[in-house]
């Protein structure tokens, strides 16, 4: 026990007082939220104004008209062609048009027509032009609403709407959109966690091997015991730095509470929080984020450490080799999007029990409430058979890796692997 | 005493009779020199030994009892023949973590560290990271490590390649000076002036048995093949004896080979009835060198695999 308690300090130690742990403990949160602000902000700046013209055979669309109904859109532009037509179809290009389209002449206001053609010289995307259907619509719709007789009062009561409401009985605080949002945090995170530090995992044993040391090491523990303290040590680095995130989410929360709510988007962002942080139960999450964390840890970073025994020092090896590992994680992201907007599904429930996507599948699905949406006897299982799983997944890599630590030279196939673990 | 006994070791691996039934004694105090061509399974034995693989067979018996892994692992010391170092680690970090997976204490560590960087002269390496070490230093890190915890039991693999001579000789003293204090070394090596010059019992392995067993001096007896130097003041034209066959001429005198049932003496009587003035007169012993490629010739020098039905 001493000797891997050493081990682990080693492993913990060396990784978390590089400046890259610390610089990565502090960057990604802010690179996580650059990602999904600046994603917007990128969006919203890329997008093309577009200047198009109208030639209207009908003689509905007036120029007024057009303007009136812009709904303030100053960007894009849509004229209203009235001389020197055929000029403006055979060089709309040259006089600084994006495209123009034709309304034909027996244009009804009353029907419309199915589609308009805009025609333009360069490629767009999909939706680049919705701006533009956009006024035209709103200037049809105006043309309709005249001819009707039907005025701005008229038309707001035609416009009203009755929204639906989710009210759990049983549990009164649910709150479908701010489970959706952590389920979906709390998934993500996870995937990375588990990707991230498993490679650690995975290279930190190839290093050892192709340093040598293993074989100075394992003169003095067992190849279990180096293997062991690696996965615990680094888990406790990635238990550290997720630790260091919650705690600097509820100093920010406690700071911004005293201090009332402040302006700007602060204010929004924290708002949210406050009210995820009511209406969800925040020390369930954060303990089972924990018990899944190290338990998913675990059970593929002892996969990963058996790939590492296995490999040299070609990084390719690794690749190919881990690609079955690497694909369960990413199925199990592929499960976590079905089981939120379904959190009670089969296919959800199965799929939080089953150890190798219990970890992503189960966090997306708690937030929406235990025992209401997760029943205990769901929880309870899901945890023993993670726990039966990860057992066995280490059981099966100290196998390959007590091999595999000590041999050189080529690298091995799966089948090889398997039949180290199943010979003595 | 013997330290180390092994009794009828046996590893087999898929295709490989890696160890196959090998016994050997070694006694406390002893430089033993485990020689080999590459591939004849010492480092399987070693490793056998140092339990990094338990035996498919036979026993290990350590001071007298059976050899526990666990255990006596903190009794032995092995620097195996790759090198191998944490390269982003402190040196001192380093030698420090290794030595409390040995067993010490951190403070008994530290005193030994100390000691050993002192006696080596590596005091200034403390904060210095392994990748800043040349080979050699490396080297030399990698013993102090080997032997900073004590062991009853050190397994050198190669221990001189990529050692200048300064260097070589003062690993080779200190190798001297913890035989004479009680420790026991087993010495892996095909380099074979070394083994001569340091080792006192030896044993050959080759494809996984043992051929050869004995101290230095009795091997070089059973292996001589009656052969004599002799210098004399000028060389005759011709001669002929049946008591000797002329083996060469050169610029230092004659080789001969004494024939079933003759002694040396009557060599040097038909010399002396020829009035030829003797200079000296020498037994050649032949060296470990031409042993071991004498006895290793013939055998495919590249293992062969096969399977193995265990």
């Amino acid at each position: 026990m001493k000797k891997i308690s050493l081990i682990i300090q080693r492993e913990f130690l060396t990784r978390v007082r590089k400046k890259t742990f610390i610089i990565g403990t502090i960057l990604f949160p802010l690179l996580y939220l650059a990602l999904i602000f600046g994603t917007g902000y990128i969006a919203d700046k890329t997008k093309e104004d577009l200047k198009v013209a109208l030639i209207d055979k009908s003689g509905l669309f007036t120029q007024n008209l057009l303007t009136q109904t812009s709904d303030g859109d100053t960007l894009n532009k849509l004229t209203l062609i009235t001389s020197n037509k055929e000029n403006i179809i055979t060089h709309f290009d040259s006089l600084g048009y994006d495209g123009y389209m034709v309304i034909p002449q027996n244009f009804d206001w009353k029907k419309g027509v199915d589609s308009v053609l805009i025609n333009t010289k360069k490629s767009f995307g999909l939706g680049a032009f919705s701006p533009v259907e956009k006024k035209l619509n709103n200037a049809w719709k105006k043309i309709r609403n005249d001819s009707l007789g039907i005025d701005t009062i008229k038309e707001k009561i035609i416009a009203k709407n009755i929204s639906l409401k989710l009210n759990n009985e049983k549990n009164k605080t649910a709150n479908a959109g701010a489970a959706t949002m952590i389920g979906y945090v709390c998934g993500f995170l996870m995937y990375l966690i588990l990707l991230l530090y498993g490679s650690q995992v995975m290279m930190g044993v190839t290093e050892e091997k192709t340093n040598r040391i293993a074989e100075v090491v394992v003169s003095s523990v067992k190849p279990f015991q180096l293997m062991i303290g690696k996965i615990v040590g680094i888990g406790m680095v990635a238990l550290t730095q997720f630790l260091i995130w919650i705690a600097c989410i509820f100093l920010i929360y406690n700071l911004t509470k005293s201090a009332g709510v402040s302006t700007g988007a602060a204010s929004d962002v924290v708002g949210k929080i406050q009210h995820v942080f009511t209406t969800v139960n925040i020390p369930l999450v954060v303990g089972c984020f924990i018990f899944y964390l190290l338990g998913g840890f675990f059970f593929y970073s002892s996969l990963y450490a058996a790939i590492g025994s296995a490999i040299n020092e070609d990084m390719r090896e690794a690749q190919s080799l881990s690609f079955p590992i690497t694909m369960l994680v990413i199925f199990s992201i592929a499960l976590m999007t079905p089981a939120i907007s379904n959190p009670s599904s089969k296919i959800a429930v199965w799929a939080s029990i089953i150890p190798f996507s219990s970890p992503i599948v189960m966090m997306a699905r708690i937030p929406f409430g235990v025992p209401n949406t997760v029943p205990y006897w769901q929880l309870a299982l899901s945890m023993l058979s993670l726990i039966i799983g990860f057992m066995c997944t280490t059981w099966f890599a100290a196998k390959i890796y007590k091999t595999g630590i000590l041999m050189y030279g080529k690298k091995p196939s799966w089948k090889e692997m398997i039949k180290w673990a199943f010979t003595k | 005493m013997n330290i180390l006994e092994l009794h009828n070791l046996k590893k087999y691996f898929a295709t490989q009779k890696a160890v196959d039934d090998i016994s050997m004694e070694i006694k406390q105090g002893s430089i033993f020199g485990l020689l080999g061509p590459n591939g004849a399974g010492k480092t399987t034995l070693i490793r056998m030994i140092t339990g990094i693989f338990y035996p498919d067979a036979g026993d290990i018996i350590f001071k007298g009892k059976k050899f526990d892994a666990e255990k006596d692992a903190q009794l032995i010391g092995y620097m195996p023949e790759e090198r191998g170092l944490y390269k982003k680690m402190k040196i001192g970090e380093q030698a420090l973590y290794l030595a409390q997976l040995k067993g010490l204490s951190k403070k008994d560590a530290m005193i030994k560290i100390k000691e050993w960087f002192r006696r080596l002269e590596m005091e200034s390496w403390w904060n210095k990271k392994v990748e800043d070490l040349s080979k050699g230093m490396g080297q030399k890190l990698q013993f102090v490590i080997t032997v900073l915890h004590e062991p009853n039991l050190i397994i050198l693999d190669e221990p001189f390649s990529g050692l200048d001579p300064i260097n070589a000789n003062l690993i080779k003293d200190e190798i001297y000076r913890l035989a004479k204090n009680g420790t026991t070394i087993i010495f892996s090596t095909h380099r074979m002036e070394q083994v001569e010059e340091i080792c006192d019992h030896i044993a050959l392995v080759n494809k996984g048995c043992k051929i050869l067993d004995g101290t230095v001096q009795q091997i070089k007896q059973d292996f001589k093949e009656n052969l004599f130097e002799i210098q004399l003041e000028q060389i005759p034209e011709t001669i002929n004896n049946s008591a000797f066959e002329l083996i060469g001429i050169n610029k230092n005198g004659l080789t001969v080979k004494i024939n079933e049932g003759y002694k040396p003496n009557d060599v040097l009587s038909y010399f002396m009835n020829q009035s030829v003035g003797i200079i000296s007169f020498k037994e050649i012993l032949p060296s470990l060198n031409e042993i071991f490629i004498k006895l290793v010739e013939g055998t495919p020098t590249a293992r062969q695999f096969e399977t193995i039905s265990a």
